[in-house]
Formats: C-alpha cells, structure tokens, sequence
C-alpha cells in the first residue's frame, strides 16, 4: 500500500452500487475518498481550521503533561494551569531536529503564536493571575473535559482501561500516592480511609497523560498540513485526509505511558514496558468518547432520568463534534465552545476572509468556526475509517469482489452510526452549511 | 528441520520480520520448545505501510513486540486445522480470525505458502502485516 | 397660529409628497420631517400654549372652525405626533407605493389632530369621520393575507361607530336651548335632562366604544390590528384608539355627568370583562399580532374602569395610562414587526432562541423584553404608574370591578413570560436562522420609545404632568367617592400647566 489511497479504475465496478441512504458518501469513501465532500473551499476551511486548532493544542498537551506527571495529587490545583517553565519548553517529539521521526518542518518548542497569546490575551500585557481570573487565556478547561469524557467512558476499546484495574497499576499507584504525600499524616491517614478516592484520582491522571501524548502527535500533524497547504501540495481534500492516515500510522505505535516525577524520582505508573500504543490506546478511544459521545452538555439536557432525554445507553450518547449543533456555541457548560473560543484568535488571514464575506460577518465568527470545526473532524474521522479499513480490511483497488463486499460492509457500519437524526453528515455535504 | 526462526532466515523474504523480532526480543521465546503457529510477513509486506510505522515500532520494543505476538498462536495448526475454527486466540491476547478457507485468509491476509513445519512449529506466509482490532 | 400650524403640516406634507417622483428618498424624508415638525409644534405649544381660535367656516350648518389646545389634549397631541413619528420611523426602506403610503398616514395623522384639537362638536365628528378612509385603505392595501375582510370589518365598525356619534352629536346641538350651537363651551355649560343624557349616552358609548374597543364591540380589533403592517399597527393601537378614550372623557364625563355617574357601575363591569376577555384570549394565541391586539383589548378594559370610577385618581389614571399604553403598545407592534420582518413569520411555534448572541436577534429581544415588562405593569416601567393610578382611583368607587382587573393585570405577565420564554429562549434552528442583523434604523423607533417608556416608569410626571389640573375639575366623585359631585360646570378648557 502506498502513500495515496485511490485506486486507478478503468473496468467496470465489481460489486452493485450500496442502497444505504449514505450511498454517495460510501462510494465516495471506497474511491478513496472522505467523507467531506473534495472542493477547494472546503480544503481552504479544514487547513485554516487545522492551523487554528493546533496552536491552542500545543498548549493544551503540555499542560496536560504537567498536570498528569508534576501537580499530580495536588489537593487545591489551583495553578494547574500555570504551566511550568520546563513542561512549556518541553520539546515535542515529532518536530525540530532533535526528534526522530520528525512530522513538522518547524520547531520543537511552543508555536510562537501561542506564546504571543499567552503574553497579551486579547486584553493586553496584565500579570499572569490576572489574565487568568480574567479568563483571557488558552481554555484548558476544554482539554479536561475531553479527558473526562475519555475517562467516563472507559471501554472505548484498547488495553488501557483494564489496566487501570489491575493489581499492578494499583501497586504502581500506591507507591506513587505514598510518595507523594510522604511527611502529610492528614492524606495519608486519609488515604488509608479512601484509598479507591485516591486511585480513582490517579486513574484520571492517567487519562490526562494518555491525552497529553495523544495530542503531542496531533500538533505537529496539523501544522505541518498547514505548512503543506500554504505551499501548494494537498490537491484536495483526499490528499488531506490520506496525509492524516499516513501520520495515524506512523505514530501507530508510539508509547503510551504515565510517569510522575515526586521529589526528583521518577515513578512508572504506567510503564512503558505494557505495550500500550497511540493507535488503540489513545487515537481509537479518542475518537470514539470525544467526536461521537462525549456527555451532554448541562443546561441543554435535562439529567433527570424520568425525563428520559439522555439515552440509557452510554453507546447512544450523541453528544460529539459529528453531532453537534453549533449555534450554542458561546453558551455556559458546553466545554466545546470553549475550544471555539480558543481557535477565534488563530485564525489564519483566508479564514477570516471566508467568514466576513458570509451570513454575519465578524459578528457570528465563532458559528462559522464552529462549522468548520465540524467539517474538519469529519475529514479526521473520515481518516481514522481508511486508516482502520487499511489495518483490519483490504485495499481498496483490491480486486476480489468478496474483499471489496467486505469492505463496504465495514463502510456501511461505520455510516450506520450517522442515521440519527442530530449527525451532521448530510449538513456537510453542502457548501451553504455555515 | 529447523526451528522457526531458522526457516525463515534461510527463506530470505522474511528480513525485516526478524530484524523487528530481535528488536523486540522475542527472539529466546520463538526459538523455545513451543510449539507455535507463526504467520509470517514477507517483507514487502513491512515495506506496504505507510512510512515510518515500523520505524516507529522498532524504536518502542515492547509496543513491537505486541505487535509481533498478534501474529503467533499457541500450538501448532494446519491449515485444515486452523480451518476448522473461525477465531484463534493469538500470544498477544486479541483473536486472529480465519474468514477465508480457499484461498486461505487470516484476517485481511492471504496466506500465500501455508504449513511450513518446523521443529518448534509451524509457518504459514502471509502478504500483510495483520493489525489487532 | 401654532393650533393651525398642528393642522397644516400633515395638510401640506401629504399634498406635497404626491408630487415627488415616486421613487426619490425625499418622500420618506418629507414625512419623517412633517412628523417631527409637528412633534415639535406640540413641544412649543406646551411651552407657550397658545389661545383658542375660532374661525367661521359653514354658519348655516353650525360648522365653525374652532380650535383650542388644554390639558386633556396636549398630551394626546403630542403622543399622536410622536407615534405618527415613530411609524413612519417603522415603515421599511423599501415600501410599496410610497408616496400613497406616507399620505395615508399623514392623513390619518391629521384626523387625529383635528379631533384633539376641536372645540366644537361637529368639527369632532368630521376629524373623527376622516380618519377611517385612510385608515382602511392603509389597512386594504399593504396589509397581511387577510387584510380584504380586515379592511371591510374595520370600515363597517367604524362606520357605525361614526354613524352613532354623528347621532350624538347631532343632537347635541339641536337640543340646545340657547339654538343650534355644536362649540364644546355650549355643550358643556348646558345640562340637559336625565333621560335625554341617557340616550345620548348610549350613542356615545356605542361609537366610543367601538373605537377603543371594549367588549362586545371589538370585533374589529384582532383581525385588524394582526393584518395591519406594522406602522399601521402602531398608528391605531398607538394613537386612533386613545380617540375613543379621549371621546369618552370630553363627552361622556364632560358633558353627560348625571347619565354617566347613574350608569357607570356597568360601565365598569364592561370594562372588567374586557380586561379578563382581553388577557385570557392573549393567552391563547399563537400568533404574537393578535396576541399583543388582545392583549391591548385588555389594556382598554382598565382605562374603561378608571373612566367609569371617575375619582380625580382615576381620571389621572386614565391620562396616564392613554399616554403609557399608547408608547408600550406602538412599541410591542414595532418589535413584533420587527422580529416578522427579520424571520419572516409571526407564528409563536415557529420562533425559538431569538435570544442567540450569534445569529438571533438579541438587541430586538431585549427590547421586547422591557416591552413585555411594560405590558405587564412591572415596576420601572410607564405600565406599574398608570395601572398603580388607575386602581387605586378606581378600587375605593368599585372594588369588585377593581379587583378582577387586577387579576387581569396578573394574567398579563402569564403571557408576557409566555411569549418571551416560547420565542426568546431555546434553541435556535440552524437551518432556518438565516436572517441579517437588525440595523440602527430599524431599530431606532423602538428604541425611542423604550427609553420614553421606562423614563416613564421611573419619572411617572412625564405620564401625568401635562393633564393633571386639567383631569381633575371633570371627576364625578371625590377621591373617597362618598361624594358624588353632579354636573358641577365643569370647564372646556383648563389651564395648562406652566
């Protein structure tokens, strides 16, 4: 299998055309093709998008990463998100020169439009705690909730979950925990009380480091997209996606781990050495807890069980970026919009272009955003499909027509998962969803 | 006859598949007693993904080594035998399903030499690297 | 000067604008300029009030020119103005037929003039006569889907409601002792006999009645006030409906005390079941024009009650609450058009999440809330001072009557919530929210009168200031209403405060 996906077809198809209601989008999918339909507007939006959302992320992994390895157990977190010096310098692994297997062209270090953010916000030079009380700062809040919803959701798939209960963690955990606060009577004693509250603690944390690691890869991913765009090189959308799908392999197996540092030692609360990989320990999970359920949101869902508005089955939740409706967006409690609010100040020069020209102009700038936003993960998840078709089924100018059958059945799934009404597939088809 | 991993030396499509089971060093397990059943990629079978995937693997042992254990079942079956059955428990913990019998599929691989015995088991050949999941 | 000055700059504009070329901006100007001009004539009038005139016009039909301005009229003059102001503000930029459009209106605008202005009875009826051409052509011509049958319904209550007041009138003159003489300074001075009082009364209440409207006269109102355009809307509710009140007050209070006082105890019976038949049917609705066209039926209903208590609270009250309704109601019209105008649909199940900072119409809605609040006599608003006076004047005459207007009142705020809750909050429909912004044009006559309406709530002298020596002398009982004060001379024309 090659870099590009589409196939050269000169004969006549060899399997019937599919009668699912997302036919178009199938045959589409199996030319090799995404989801979003291939127009250069549509390229221009999920690069622009890409950009913009890759700045904000390289904050959100290294935070994640400081979190999850230094504030650790902190009873009052307050400054959780005062990232250290250190954990902002930290250098990502797959970009600049001393990475090795290196993604983006630019620097290891944090994107310097994030650092010029950081310093003046959209308010102007303020000492630091004030930009955060003020909340004039990158929403971390959003990159937990996306934790939570990982967390929460738990069997999305892969070994990590079930690691999580297994007696070795918890004695990894219990090491850790006793370390951490050794000298304080106070957790101690109240650990010995709790001590489920404690590992339950440590669990998140966990999650938190999966995230961070997940998405030290998506950054530099993004970027160098961007960089690829600006010179030229994606013909389209397809080149776009099948980018993605080389990068979900080539980081396929990457480590997932959680180390804590606690007074200079290192703690392995997660070895490296228990085989858990980016793919299905991190990206699958990722895709399944954030795109498709994540939780609804409060205030636009009543949690009273007798009203029946949230599904009893965690598998219903339709709560993701592929479901959403955009136009809460700005509204209390609905973590999204705080990642929209994040990439408003990314935007590059064309997007801003493209949203003056249309419905409000700068005025509703954060809906069309947010559409983008949405058109952009469905080329993601579009990628995610063929990386898994690529991995698990056959390739698509396969000429045994029981592979290909194979292959659209798996397609067909996959689109089965977008009948209900609230999925934004048939949204996106169109160039007037704004 | 020789052991697995002799076989597959000697065979000289099989490179990287041994380059990465010493990487992983699985190399004293696969030259144990077993016995085992090995579907082994040929090389342009590593060579078909996607650029830097096996760089990737080989640069995190224990993750390659998951890998590599996904392509080993306990004992040794035929080609009937595997046949017979449409799922195998694999080293690695998830399933390797049989979907084809004629011509031989496991999972999204064709078997392209099937029942190469060896002392310590048995090798089937495959076109692609097989992926848990 | 300024008197004739009132009457002719509607005169001259509406003439005037049928000369311009049809699709030139100076037609719009030249209205909103006249509206304005006039506006300002009446701000000069109140400072310097000017003197009655009087000009003969048709002797042998008793028909003079008789002129003046008092505290009953001032405040209605001036509220008159600023609505005729504020719908022309309202009309879109792109109206159909413009120069018809703007002249109707003006035309409409000097009929209400003359009526406040008159001082002679016929020349009452002939302003009050001229306002329903106009009107139901602007109603016929631009209204909603169903305007033929508005239109028709409208001519022919308004008609009969001309008819009977002519009647009224008529005899008014003729039973005259001193010979035919129409000039209020006769009619008012004159008492005439119990039984003649009453059934001028009842042609009076009838064709008052009709114009308010209250219940079972308001046939009309819903259909017309629904299918009315906007501006048309704001004019009638606004300002052509305070003619009945305004009517009822000169000739029912001013001229038939004795009838009145015997017979205001159904009066305000009738004005308590319009207030509940006003309030519960605005409940019902599901289309925001005729829930705000009840909703003022029910409005009515109070100022209905005050006039029957006829204490000086009550009158003050009803000074009050003609001025207060008429900016809430025009400005409940305007923003109501407004949202139809930007959605395209008045239709309550259609509408949700206009509230959206976004894509909704937020500025709109907050508008419209204030409105509601207004509507519903919320304190702070103009509504919470003329309600306040019009049930305290009224409660200590007739209690009962009182009281179920004050469940009334309450059943206003059902509504009110009702409607801000169904179409300000929720969800906004992606697909459909595909409207512009509103603009500071369009959105510049309900500003206004917001701000008139809650300075009114909050400086309650800017409702009551202009009228309030001129509403007393007329009360038929005293505040307590032990006494009941018959026909004691009451004066046609007032001092104007200073």
């Amino acid at each position: 299998m090659t870099a590009s996906l589409a196939p050269e077809r000169t004969t006549a198809p060899l399997i019937p055309p599919s009668t699912h209601r997302y036919a178009d989008v199938i045959h589409r999918l199996e030319a090799g093709g995404s989801m979003l339909p291939d127009t250069p507007e549509n390229l221009k939006q999920i690069i622009g998008i890409y950009k913009a959302y890759a700045v904000p992320m390289d904050f959100y992994w290294r935070d994640l990463l400081y979190i999850a390895e230094r504030v650790f157990l902190n009873p009052l977190p307050a400054f959780k998100y005062f990232i250290s010096k250190e954990y902002l310098d930290l250098p990502n692994s797959y970009a600049g020169e001393q990475s090795k297997l290196r993604i983006w062209r630019g620097g290891e270090k944090a994107h310097p439009e994030l650092l010029a953010f950081m310093e003046r916000g959209e308010t102007g030079r303020m000492p630091k705690l004030l930009h955060h009380l003020w909340h004039d700062r990158v929403n971390m809040e959003f990159a937990e909730a996306c934790m939570q919803a990982m967390l929460w959701h738990q069997g999305m798939g892969g070994r990590f979950n079930d690691y999580l209960e297994s007696d070795a963690y918890k004695a990894n955990a219990d090491r850790a925990i006793k370390a951490y606060f050794k000298g304080n009577p106070v957790m101690l004693g109240l650990y010995k009380l709790f001590p489920e509250m404690f590992l339950e603690q440590v669990r998140q944390l966990s999650y938190t480091a999966n995230l961070g690691l997940f998405w030290e890869v998506m950054a530099p991913v993004f970027f160098e997209m961007s960089d690829i765009y600006d010179e030229g090189g994606f013909k389209g959308v397809p080149d776009a996606m099948d980018f993605l799908v080389n990068g979900i392999f080539a980081v396929a197996g990457r480590p997932i781990y959680h180390h804590v540092f606690i007074g200079g030692e290192c703690f392995e609360i997660i070895p490296k050495g228990e085989g858990f990989t980016w793919l299905y320990e991190a990206a699958l999970p990722y895709v399944e807890a954030v795109f498709y359920r994540t939780s609804p949101f409060r205030g636009t869902k009543s949690y009273n069980a007798q009203a029946h508005q949230v599904p009893d089955n965690q598998a219903d939740f339709h709560y993701g970026i592929l479901y959403a409706d955009v136009y809460p967006v700005g509204s209390a409690g609905i973590p999204p919009t705080l990642l929209m609010q994040d990439m408003l100040h990314f935007l590059p020069p064309y997007l801003k272009e493209i949203y003056r020209e249309h419905r409000r102009g700068e005025e509703d700038e954060l809906v069309q955003l947010g559409i983008t936003f949405q058109r952009s993960m469905y080329n993601v998840t579009s990628a995610v499909i063929q990386a898994l078709r690529c991995a698990l089924l056959y390739p698509l100018d396969d000429t045994d027509p029981e592979h290909l059958m194979a292959n659209r059945r798996f397609f067909e799934a996959q689109m089965d998962r977008f009948l209900r009404p609230e999925a934004r597939l048939s949204d996106i088809q169109s160039q007037d969803y704004r | 006859m020789a052991t697995i991993l002799e076989t597959a030396a000697s065979a000289g499509v099989f490179n990287t598949l041994l380059a990465a089971v010493d990487a992983a060093g699985l190399r004293g397990a696969l030259e144990g007693p077993g016995p085992f059943t090995v579907f082994a990629p040929v090389d342009d079978a590593f060579a078909a993904l996607p650029p830097g995937t096996v760089q990737t693997l080989v640069d995190n042992p224990p993750q390659l080594a998951r890998i590599l254990k996904y392509h080993v079942l306990a004992g040794a079956h035929s080609r009937e035998a595997l046949a017979g059955q449409s799922d195998w428990e694999s080293l690695e913990g998830a399933p390797v399903p049989i979907r084809r019998a004629e011509p031989f599929e496991v999972k999204n691989a064709t078997v392209v030499n099937a029942d190469i015995v060896c002392d310590n088991g048995v090798v089937h050949v495959i076109d692609r690297v097989i992926l848990p999941g | 000067m300024t008197l004739l000055l009132l009457l002719l700059i509607p005169l001259l504009a509406a003439c005037g604008l049928q000369l311009l070329p049809v699709a030139s901006p100076w037609v719009r100007r030249t209205a909103q300029a006249a509206a304005l001009a006039q506006l300002a004539t009446g701000l000069l009038a109140w400072r310097q009030p000017p003197a009655d005139l009087s000009l003969s016009w048709l002797p042998k039909l008793g028909l003079r020119l008789d002129l003046g301005i008092d505290g009953l009229s001032l405040p209605l003059v001036l509220l008159a103005a600023l609505i005729t102001a504020m719908a022309v503000l309202a009309t879109p930029l792109q109206q159909v037929r413009p120069r018809l459009f703007y002249g109707l209106l003006l035309a409409t605008n000097l009929g209400l003039m003359g009526s406040f202005l008159a001082r002679n009875a016929l020349l009452f009826v002939l302003a009050y006569e001229l306002i329903l051409i106009p009107t139901t052509l602007l109603v016929a011509i631009w209204g909603g889907e169903r305007r033929a049958g508005a239109a028709i319904r409208f001519l022919i209550y308004g008609a009969v409601s001309g008819i009977a007041l002519l009647s009224a009138v008529l005899a008014f003159g003729w039973l005259n002792p001193g010979g035919v003489d129409f000039s209020f300074a006769a009619l008012a001075h004159h008492a005439l006999p119990p039984d003649q009082q009453r059934i001028l009364l009842a042609l009076v209440l009838l064709a008052f009645g009709l114009k308010l409207p209250v219940v079972p006269l308001h046939g009309w109102q819903p259909l017309t006030y629904s299918q009315a355009p906007t501006p048309v809307a704001m004019l009638l509710s606004g300002a052509v409906s305070k003619l009945g009140a305004y009517g009822l007050l000169r000739f029912g209070i001013g001229f038939l005390p004795d009838a009145w006082s015997d017979w205001s105890p159904w009066i305000a019976a009738i004005g308590a079941v319009s207030a509940i038949y006003g309030a519960l049917n605005a409940i019902a609705q599901l289309d925001m024009r005729r829930l705000v066209a009840y909703s003022s039926l029910g409005h009515m209903g109070f100022l209905l009650l005050a006039l029957a208590a006829a204490t000086p609270l009550s009158l003050q009250g009803v000074m009050a609450q003609i001025l207060a309704h008429g900016l809430i109601i025009a400005l409940l019209f305007c923003l109501v058009g407004l949202v139809e105008t930007k959605t395209g649909t008045a239709q309550i199940p259609e509408l949700s999440g206009l509230l959206n900072a976004q894509r909704g119409l937020p500025f709109t809605m907050g508008l419209m809330l204030l409105a509601l609040m207004a509507a519903a006599g919320v304190p702070g608003q103009a509504g919470f001072v003329a309600e306040l006076l019009v049930f305290e004047g009224s409660w200590v005459a007739y209690p009962i009557p009182t009281l179920v207007c004050l469940l009334s009142s309450g059943f206003t705020a059902v509504y009110a919530v009702r409607l801000f809750n169904r179409v300000g909050f929720g969800r906004l429909d992606n697909a459909t929210a595909n409207w512009a912004s509103t603009t500071w044009m369009e959105r510049a006559p309900a500003l206004v009168l917001t701000a008139l309406v809650v300075v009114g709530g909050i400086w309650p002298t800017l409702l009551t200031g202009l009228s309030e020596t001129a509403t007393a002398p007329l009360a038929l009982r005293s505040s307590d209403a032990v006494t009941v004060i018959a026909s004691a001379a009451p004066l046609t024309s007032s001092p104007l405060p200073a």
